[in-house]
């Protein structure tokens, strides 16, 4: 397991983080010259998280794949204003969930009470089934992450798919409280921690 | 004792994200062609174009033998409104018929996958435009600006053909 350092979870802390950063600032660079090829990697390395966020807004899959690839083009028109790894995840979170809103008054679904708190909007994933889960150890996560409250589960999802250098910048951009995504762990992840560690199933 | 919610995040805590995030990728993965969409999508040499936002997608029935889809797909910029409507032939390729609003007789290319050329036709005056014979898989669509105009060129997200 890989060892890792913890810092203020402002840029890169630890070597990986400062990597990452060179690495996509200089993707960002040549895409800023009009090599937009050059996203491919950083598409890959994010999409996952823009997914989550889409969907976590309560839209269907195919929306939520329609509002993520709008961001990215967007995000080719405005390129210039991106000064930063961290201004480019900020950006395009921001960025999807101003997408998503549209779509979901578009179709005049109603918004989700206090929709501009994710910590609000029902998590719309169906959840794999303990049988599709072939560790243990997963079976018992995921038992003990459908006990947490809904807000948790929304909000963890997400956290699960943002590297570490950029929690603060995610945080921000979804307008949580300080805190809720490291660099300390927050509620949600400390009742997730709680129930797990209690667990022999998980311990041993 | 501290409150355990405010001590920094160890490597336990990044065992559990790193399950979670792998056990949502079971549970609600991203379609698997996403990645490729969007790659495909952005592989524009046009950087300044305004996005045409997907506003409607209907399946508008099926061929009398059941062979055949129509489906019709409606993208809006603040500019124009491009809607296009993609019939299945019965060879296994595809037709797509379009219309620009406000009507313009504006060049509208067809962007496929590489190695796959682009295919250019312009509208009539009325704003309408056809592609014959375009094989499935990725394609997008873009709307030049009236020549002399100022505007910038209309893309089109990425859509199934």
């Amino acid at each position: 397991m890989t060892v890792v350092t913890l810092g203020s979870g402002q840029a890169g802390t630890g070597h990986a983080g400062t990597d990452r950063a060179a690495r996509v600032g200089a993707c960002l660079e040549r895409a800023r010259n009009g090599e937009t090829a050059a996203l491919g990697d950083v598409v890959r390395e994010l999409n996952p998280l823009l997914w989550h966020v889409a969907r976590a807004e309560g839209l269907t899959a195919e929306e939520s794949a329609d509002v993520v690839q709008t961001t990215w083009l967007e995000l080719v028109r405005r390129l210039h204003e991106i000064r930063s790894p961290r201004a480019l995840t900020a950006w395009l979170v921001t960025a999807t969930r101003r997408e998503a809103w549209r779509v979901r008054e578009m179709s005049r679904r109603p918004a989700p009470a206090g929709a501009a708190q994710l910590a609000e909007v029902p998590d719309p994933g169906p959840g794999p089934g303990e049988q599709l889960l072939a560790d243990e150890r997963d079976r018992v996560l995921w038992r003990h992450f459908q006990r947490l409250p809904e807000r948790c589960r929304t909000l963890l999802r997400i956290v699960a798919h943002v590297s570490r250098p950029d929690y603060s910048a995610v945080a921000e951009a979804l307008g949580m409280p300080v805190g809720s995504i490291g660099p300390t762990r927050g509620r949600c992840l400390a009742k997730l921690r709680e129930m797990l560690l209690a667990d022999p199933g998980w311990s041993t | 004792m501290p409150d355990s919610a405010d001590l920094p995040l160890d490597e336990r805590d990044q065992e559990i994200l790193a399950r979670l995030a792998a056990v949502h990728a079971l549970a609600d993965p991203p379609p698997a062609d996403l990645d490729e969409r969007v790659t495909f999508a952005i592989a524009l040499d046009a950087v300044d174009a305004e996005v045409a936002r997907l506003s409607e997608q209907l399946a508008v029935g099926s061929g009398a033998r059941g062979t055949e889809r129509t489906r019709t797909i409606t993208f809006d910029a603040d500019s124009r409104t491009v809607m296009i409507t993609v019939v299945d032939r019965p060879d296994g390729l595809v037709r797509i018929d379009g219309w620009l609003a406000p009507a313009a007789a504006l060049q509208v290319e067809l962007r496929l996958p590489e190695p796959a050329p682009p295919r250019r036709v312009t509208a009539d005056p009325a704003g309408r435009f056809a592609f014959d014979g375009v094989a499935h898989g990725l394609g997008q669509l873009l709307v030049q600006p009236p020549q002399g105009s100022a505007s910038p060129r209309v893309v089109t997200p990425a859509f199934a053909i």
